[in-house]
């Protein structure tokens, strides 16, 4: 690529990458926090409160959540469901993302409609339980998918996308023969790249916080996805439990601060490891490219 | 426009059905790819809205909704009447509409931002690092921020103190809500807000801005004249899908911030419904407050589109 | 044109809505079908085979970091012949999710509530069973304390079983090598108290020449923080007094308005922390731990989280527990709740003969037994627990026993002072301090009179109007408002239906009498 060397583009340079930098600090340091809070001791954070490089070194907090092995089964739950979430929203997503992007379909205007009333209208929790329970979900895996299976917002953000594409490529695939199925998976699904990697991973998020699913539809502690498991420590360890609910003394020990940290940092790494896999999606021309590909 | 008429000839003209007909053979695939995704919306969206009729109810668990007795528009009365009422709604507007002026710009400003980073691994690094407070759940940022602001050791405060000013009751006062409010919404999501539109700008074609630097044009004019309108039908999209949630803040975030002290400026719908009506089993009540809001939402949504399409934008339906 | 369409979707919608309805009724209608037969089978079976375990749901409060682990589940099944099926609930869920059970009609046969004010209007509707006529055929079920489970009562039937709490924990704890270093007494008068406060701010008691700690360390809970506890000193009624003759709220006594002019002072002085509005209790702990502040009010229990961590950062860190402390020219007092933590529910729905509801009960009889109070509450003897003097000694690692043992506890019947043979804690001697000085309470307690009585307007209106009362007293606290703006908010309090509500509980109140 051509590097523009004008003392203005320097200058845009120099201050962009100044408050980029100021900016990432500022996100970045409670993160450091959090990870350095479950790597040192009780007493240290609750001394310093705000612990950026610990002076005691501690794996207490790690050796107490994998002593037993809810965090992990919760870890492998939630990997699953994001796995599987994802690709099953992915796919009726697309499929209705792109029916509803083609501009000579008859009605498309009243289906969208009736997607954008779902969101501003809902039947709330109990309907909906009594919905997933009659289709016999409850207590399943698929019950914190198959209820949330499409979500309107990335529904319209893929239509969106699609929408944007070239003019002409369908019309000059269809001279040539295509089904539609045929243009969707072999043309618009190839050049939706970028949409599809954000879609993705709006989805995989969403399925990594499920919280509320699980805890409605499954009956089955053993089932709970990573994030029942974190907010129930993060509720205990911040003493946000009822005070009456504790018999005394003995049982009513919250679990440590170091814990809620390192249960946080477990439960957000992996999905963060996520995003650096798509970012070449982002990269600039990346459509451009794969259509001259 | 012609789909819309081709809606009501359906409605209302019978002799046209042949052309119909023939045009729903010719893109069955198509309806095909939406029946799916219909069928979801219909079971898991439409079929549970029947539940809203217990906003007309004193709807009792034990009674069903066909033996809980109708009370018409009693709990939106209750609502209206409320001498919170209008409080709640001044509150729960101006969030919004701060929210909108302050935090809506600014994924598209870091956007912007991060696209004319031409180092690869700083951009990729800036990216993944402000997109991490996204994953923390707002007891933490809360918590966070408490320890931050604090009066009695917080970090800001304590700097305060040694540059010898007044220390500043942030959590407990009705001038400092706002702010923080907002503030704390763009800390949490201004970087994950940019990926969306990232994933836009990584569609427009290099030619553009190789052509627009031999032209002569400077790196903002770029962003003005190539960048910004390639992405303007996403912002529009965004735009209208934001404006719909109005009365629908974050629940848990304001719950955490709010306390006696703030409570003029803080208390909206959700968190006076959750204290009022759903703790002690007021279903309908509760239902009654989220009819209103999604009606409000409607209408907005409605005129949002319309102005869109007025301006040339294609909307959202 | 547009508009012609968006009434035809909206049509549809409608249409959509009513079948909806249709649907919503139909799975509430096959629930009860469904269930009736396993009922049938569950009442059919003691007469042919004696042997057929008897089959309970139920959903219990999970107040650990762990999934439980079922070995004890299985040792409870097998003592008692049954089959237990437990579904655990986080508990910040808890009321949502008894909310959706209740409104699917999917509440499991035995239904823990924490909060009967939830479920009264059900009960009144006949939708739980009496058990208060049924209790006297279980030896062990007879010896619940018939105060207690007047509390629980509704309209004076009985429908629950409870869930033994100490009736008052609360007290002062400090810290006992500050107080030595500048030789004061433990507090008796909130004089004293004041003084102490005063002085641990003032008189550098942790010696490191820095002006840099503070009295008393508070937390965002009128309850179940300093306030209602220093309230009781004043001799502040517990929710509603009796004056006259007639039921009184706290806040509209003389006693309330010292309590808060108490507060004001420590505050505008600095004897305590200026947010202490918005602490949470892990940060209003970590004070007292980092010897930040020296004074802690609240559960006297708390002094065993906190003691170990204040060693750990400072050796010579050593704390006390005080109770018995009163305004000048009052008696000692404390207020008491109303004796149990969590009942138990039956709900018809799921219960539906006589005979399954006494097999039910005779599973709880059984839990009240010695053998399985203490396998509930301590785990296996010699994996979780050795008895030394009669007292039981925890021997498994903290983790083990969340997972293993703690979660059952919020099956548990009944409690220490109505189960004979259930071990106690043997306890470090201040430990061992404080729950004596919990005993010792049981002699000053200030009693809710309003408990068990009833109010519509109360459970329409009672916790939006309540929040009109914990702004003013905040506020009043912090100095934003005056004497004439807090009258002014009771003012609204009572014109906001505060009147009326007592009045309806005055009624009861002459009703009850």
């Amino acid at each position: 690529m051509v590097q523009d060397k004008t003392i203005g583009s320097r200058i845009f340079n120099v201050v962009n990458y100044s408050l980029l930098l100021v900016i990432a600090l500022v996100t970045f340091l409670p993160f450091i926090h959090v990870i350095a809070g479950s790597f040192t001791t009780a007493g240290e954070l609750a001394t310093k409160q705000l612990v950026l490089v610990p002076t005691t070194w501690s794996l207490e907090a790690y050796r107490y959540i994998f002593s037993t092995n809810t965090v992990l089964t919760g870890l492998a739950t939630s990997i699953g469901v994001t796995a599987g979430g994802t690709l099953f929203s992915m796919f009726l997503t697309a499929l209705m993302a792109y029916g509803l992007s083609r501009r000579d379909l008859t009605g498309r205007r009243p289906i969208m409609f009736v997607v954008v009333f779902t969101m501003l209208f809902s039947g709330g929790i109990i309907p909906t339980f009594l919905v997933v329970k009659s289709m016999g979900l409850i207590d399943s895996y698929a019950a914190m998918v198959v209820p949330t299976a499409i979500n309107a917002f990335n529904l319209i953000i893929m239509r969106n996308f699609f929408q944007n594409l070239p003019e002409g490529l369908e019309e000059s695939a269809k001279i040539d023969g295509a089904s539609d199925w045929g243009i969707l998976f072999r043309i618009v699904i190839p050049l939706s790249m970028p949409a599809i990697a954000t879609i993705s991973l709006f989805y995989a998020v969403t399925y990594w916080n499920t919280y509320i699913t699980a805890i409605l539809y499954l009956t089955d502690a053993g089932k709970w996805p990573i994030q029942v498991i974190l907010r129930q420590i993060v509720v205990l360890s911040s003493g946000l439990a009822g005070d009456t609910s504790s018999m005394d003394d003995f049982a009513s020990r919250p679990p440590e601060q170091t814990v809620k940290m390192a249960v946080i940092v477990v439960a957000t790494l992996p999905i963060l490891l996520v995003y650096p896999f798509l970012q070449k999606h982002f990269a600039k021309g990346a459509l451009l490219g794969s259509i001259k590909g | 426009m012609r789909d819309t008429a081709a809606l009501s000839e359906m409605v209302v003209k019978e002799k046209q059905r042949p052309e119909l007909r023939r045009r729903f053979i010719k893109n069955r695939a198509l309806y095909m790819m939406i029946l799916p995704g219909f069928l979801f919306f219909v079971i898991f969206k439409y079929i549970p809205m029947g539940g809203l009729v217990i906003a007309f109810q004193d709807y009792q668990p034990y009674n069903g909704i066909w033996n809980s007795p109708w009370v018409g528009w009693k709990h939106f009365e209750r609502l209206f009447a409320d001498q919170m009422f209008v409080t709640i709604l001044r509150n729960t507007l101006l969030l919004f509409f701060l929210n909108l002026l302050f935090y809506f710009p600014v994924p598209i400003i870091l956007a912007l931002m991060l696209n004319e980073v031409r180092i690869n691994i700083f951009k990729r690094v800036v990216q993944t690092v402000v997109y991490i407070p996204h994953f923390m759940s707002w007891v933490i940022i809360v918590s966070i921020s408490f320890v931050m602001l604090s009066m009695d050791r917080g970090i800001i405060n304590e700097l305060f103190v040694m540059m010898g000013f007044e220390k500043v009751n942030f959590l407990m006062s009705t001038e400092w809500f706002r702010p923080m409010y907002v503030l704390q919404i763009i800390w949490r999501e201004a970087g994950w807000g940019t990926i969306i539109y990232l994933a836009a700008m990584a569609a427009i074609d290099p030619g553009l801005y190789e052509a627009a630097r031999i032209d002569g044009a400077s790196r903002l004019r770029q962003i003005w004249h190539i960048t910004l309108p390639s992405i303007r039908s996403v912002i529009v999209v965004l735009l209208i899908l934001k404006i719909g949630d109005v009365l629908e803040l974050g629940f848990e975030h304001i719950y955490l911030l709010l306390n006696s002290m703030n409570r003029e400026v803080a208390e909206i719908f959700d968190t006076y419904v959750f204290t009022a009506g759903l703790r002690q089993g007021q279903f309908s009540y509760s239902t009654a407050v989220g009819f209103f809001k999604s009606i409000v939402g409607l209408i907005l949504v409605i005129s949002a589109n319309w102005l869109s399409k007025k301006a040339g934008e294609e909307g959202i339906y | 044109m547009p508009k012609k369409k968006v009434s035809t979707v909206l049509a549809v919608v409608t249409a959509v809505a009513v079948m909806a309805g249709c649907s919503g009724n139909a799975g509430n209608q096959v629930t009860p079908t469904a269930s009736q037969n396993t009922a049938g089978d569950a009442t059919k079976a003691p007469e042919d085979t004696k042997k057929e375990p008897l089959k309970i749901t139920m959903m219990a409060n999970l107040q650990t970091t762990d999934v439980p682990d079922p070995t004890i589940e299985k040792m409870i099944e097998e003592a008692t012949n049954t089959e237990l099926d437990i579904q655990w609930v986080p508990t910040d869920s808890y009321e949502e999710k008894i909310n959706a059970s209740f409104a699917t009609n999917t509440l499991p046969k035995a239904t823990y509530v924490g909060n009967l004010n939830l479920l009264r209007d059900a009960i009144r509707n006949d939708q739980f069973w009496e058990i208060g006529p049924m209790l006297q055929d279980y030896p062990n079920l007879s010896k619940l304390s018939p105060d207690v489970l007047k509390n629980t009562s509704v309209d004076g039937k009985i429908y629950a079983l409870y869930q033994e709490r100490p009736l008052s924990r609360q007290g002062i704890i400090y810290r006992k090598d500050w107080a030595d270093k500048l030789g004061i007494e433990a507090p008796t008068t909130t004089d004293e108290f004041f003084t102490m406060l005063e002085r641990f701010t003032k008189e550098d008691p942790d010696g490191n020449n820095k002006n840099d700690t503070i009295g008393l360390a508070d937390r965002n809970d009128l309850i179940y923080g300093a306030f209602k506890t220093v309230a009781s000193w004043f001799g502040t009624p517990n929710n509603w007094g009796v004056r006259d003759g007639k039921l009184v709220p706290e806040f509209m006594t003389p006693e309330y308005m010292d309590t808060m002019n108490l507060f004001k002072r420590l505050h505008s002085a600095g004897y305590m922390n200026q947010d202490f509005p918005v602490t949470v209790k892990a940060d209003q702990h970590n004070l007292i731990i980092s010897g930040k502040a020296g004074v802690y009010v609240g559960s006297l229990g708390d002094v065993n989280a906190l003691q170990p961590k204040i060693a750990e950062l400072n050796p010579s860190g050593l704390l006390d527990v005080q109770n018995r402390v009163a305004a000048p020219g009052k008696e000692y007092g404390v207020w008491a709740i109303p004796g149990y933590g969590a009942v138990v529910l039956f709900p018809k729905s799921a219960v539906k003969t006589e005979e399954e509801l006494r097999g039910i009960l005779g599973f709880y009889d059984q839990m009240m037994s010695a053998e399985m109070a203490n396998l509930t509450r301590w785990g296996i003897e010699g994996t979780h627990y050795t008895v030394e003097d009669g007292m039981a000694v925890d021997i498994s690692e903290r983790a083990t026993f969340e997972r293993e043992v703690k979660p059952y506890l919020s099956m548990q019947i009944g409690g220490i002072s109505t189960i004979e043979g259930f071990l106690d804690l043997k306890r470090e001697p201040l430990p061992a301090k404080a729950e004596e000085l919990i005993k010792d309470n049981d002699n000053y307690l200030i009693h809710d009179p309003a408990v068990a009585l009833d109010s519509a307007a109360f459970n329409q209106d009672g916790a939006r109007l309540q929040e009109l009362i914990k702004d003013a007293t905040y506020n009043y606290m912090l100095g934003n408002i005056d004497e004439a703006g807090f009258q002014a908010a009771v003012d609204q309090w009572l014109k906001q239906g505060g009147q009326k509500i007592i009045d309806e509980f005055n009624a009861s109140y002459a009703a009850a009498q």
